[in-house]
């Protein structure tokens, strides 16, 4: 385990930008003087209290299979994948909020994009290919993805037409259960 | 003539003397007797020639042989083995240098989100100017679109009025001219799928 790079850290931020408006609330000092801090341990960038990561250098690499909230996982080519574990930190300041139906709520968890049809509100001024997190009508997070028109645009599309592409969804928790936390 | 000559043997001269006295330096510099001389001293071995080299001994073990570095040698840049771009700094400490501190986490922090910021900005705005030209478009199809109706609907208007001006003055000679307009008309669609046969003709001689 150890602390980000220079570079890693951009990338891993630069993609948490996209879903998130504040960025500096992930790295504010909390009330008892401790802070977060980002970890990588085999590939994968955990969010953690520095308290918590410092007890965990005691542990082998090999040993330790996670520890507080992992993000993602950076790919052999330096870029940054967003995990659904993540989910619970983009929903606290996601940029862009799409709300789906009950009725869309269930294809969206078994891993198909959101159309038009199924969506029940969404946020104004929202650009095309722009991160956004799915919520259901009664604000509760379902995933993630990118949209794929803008508000404007989607208000002249046809009820079958794709709103949002889809990157992840709880439905991940069951569906990539062996894979989501190591390998 | 004399003059030159005189030149010449003083370059003679000069270099003479100057190789002479480099001579002696050169060899006292060299570390090549060093070690004889050192070593011959104590043992005794070539008693001969150590008592020439005694008088160096002390300056020969303070100066050391001169390592040129590549500047120094003025070999070019391109001729080397490594390219310019790969040879890594010196000084600098191997491996990754990690971000841990709050201060530079949250300088690259705020250098990411002034990216983003910018990024969706001009998203938006081209978006909106986008939606903008489209508007444009859609109206100006419209307005085309409606100023062909209307001159159809003014031809129409002109064919009635035409009509019912002319129902009373048509003559006998006009409605067979009408009439064999007509048929005309309709052989020429009855026949229009086929086509003429081509013929020969050779011309008489």
């Amino acid at each position: 385990m150890r602390a980000l790079t220079d570079e890693e850290m951009k990338t891993v931020l630069d993609k948490l930008a996209n879903y998130m408006s504040d960025l500096k609330s992930l790295i504010a000092p909390l009330e008892d003087g401790d802070r977060y801090v980002f970890r990588l341990n085999h590939s994968r960038v955990y969010y953690v209290k520095l308290s918590i990561a410092n007890l965990a250098t005691s542990i082998s690499r090999d040993a330790l299979l996670s520890l507080g909230t992992c993000l993602g996982k950076l790919t052999k080519t330096g870029k940054f994948r967003l995990h659904i574990t993540a989910l619970p930190i983009l929903s606290q300041g996601a940029r862009h909020k799409i709300w789906i139906k009950e009725n869309g709520a269930q294809p969206f968890l078994y891993g198909s994009n959101v159309v038009k049809a199924h969506v029940g509100r969404w946020s104004e001024d929202c650009p095309e290919h722009q991160g956004c997190v799915v919520y259901s009508m009664a604000d509760i997070p379902l995933g993630f993805g990118v949209t794929a028109r803008s508000t404007t645009e989607a208000r002249r599309l046809d009820p079958t037409g794709v709103v949002c592409f889809r990157q992840a969804d709880c439905g991940e928790y069951l569906r990539d259960e062996d894979t989501l936390f190591a390998g | 003539m004399a003059p030159t000559r005189t030149i010449k043997n003083k370059h003679a001269a000069g270099s003479k003397s100057s190789s002479s006295s480099s001579g002696p330096k050169r060899s006292s510099s060299s570390g090549v007797k060093k070690p004889s001389g050192g070593k011959g001293a104590p043992k005794g071995k070539i008693p001969s020639k150590e008592q020439k080299s005694k008088p160096n001994f002390g300056q020969d073990r303070k100066k050391k042989p001169r390592v040129y570095t590549e500047k120094e040698l003025g070999i070019p840049e391109l001729n080397m083995i490594t390219p310019v771009g790969v040879t890594k700094p010196k000084g600098k400490k191997k491996g990754k240098v990690f971000v841990d501190d709050r201060e530079s986490m949250s300088t690259i922090l705020a250098i990411v989100q002034a990216e983003k910021e910018g990024q969706i900005e001009s998203k938006l705005i081209k978006a909106r100017q986008m939606e903008e030209i489209r508007e444009a478009r859609k109206a100006e199809a419209e307005k085309k679109e409606q100023e062909r109706k209307a001159k159809l609907d003014e031809t129409k208007e002109l064919m009635r009025k035409k009509r019912k001006r002319g129902d009373g003055e048509k003559t006998k000679k006009e409605d067979e001219e009408e009439d064999k307009i007509v048929k005309e008309a309709v052989l020429r669609g009855t026949k229009a799928g086929r086509t003429k046969k081509k013929s020969v003709s050779f011309a008489a001689e």
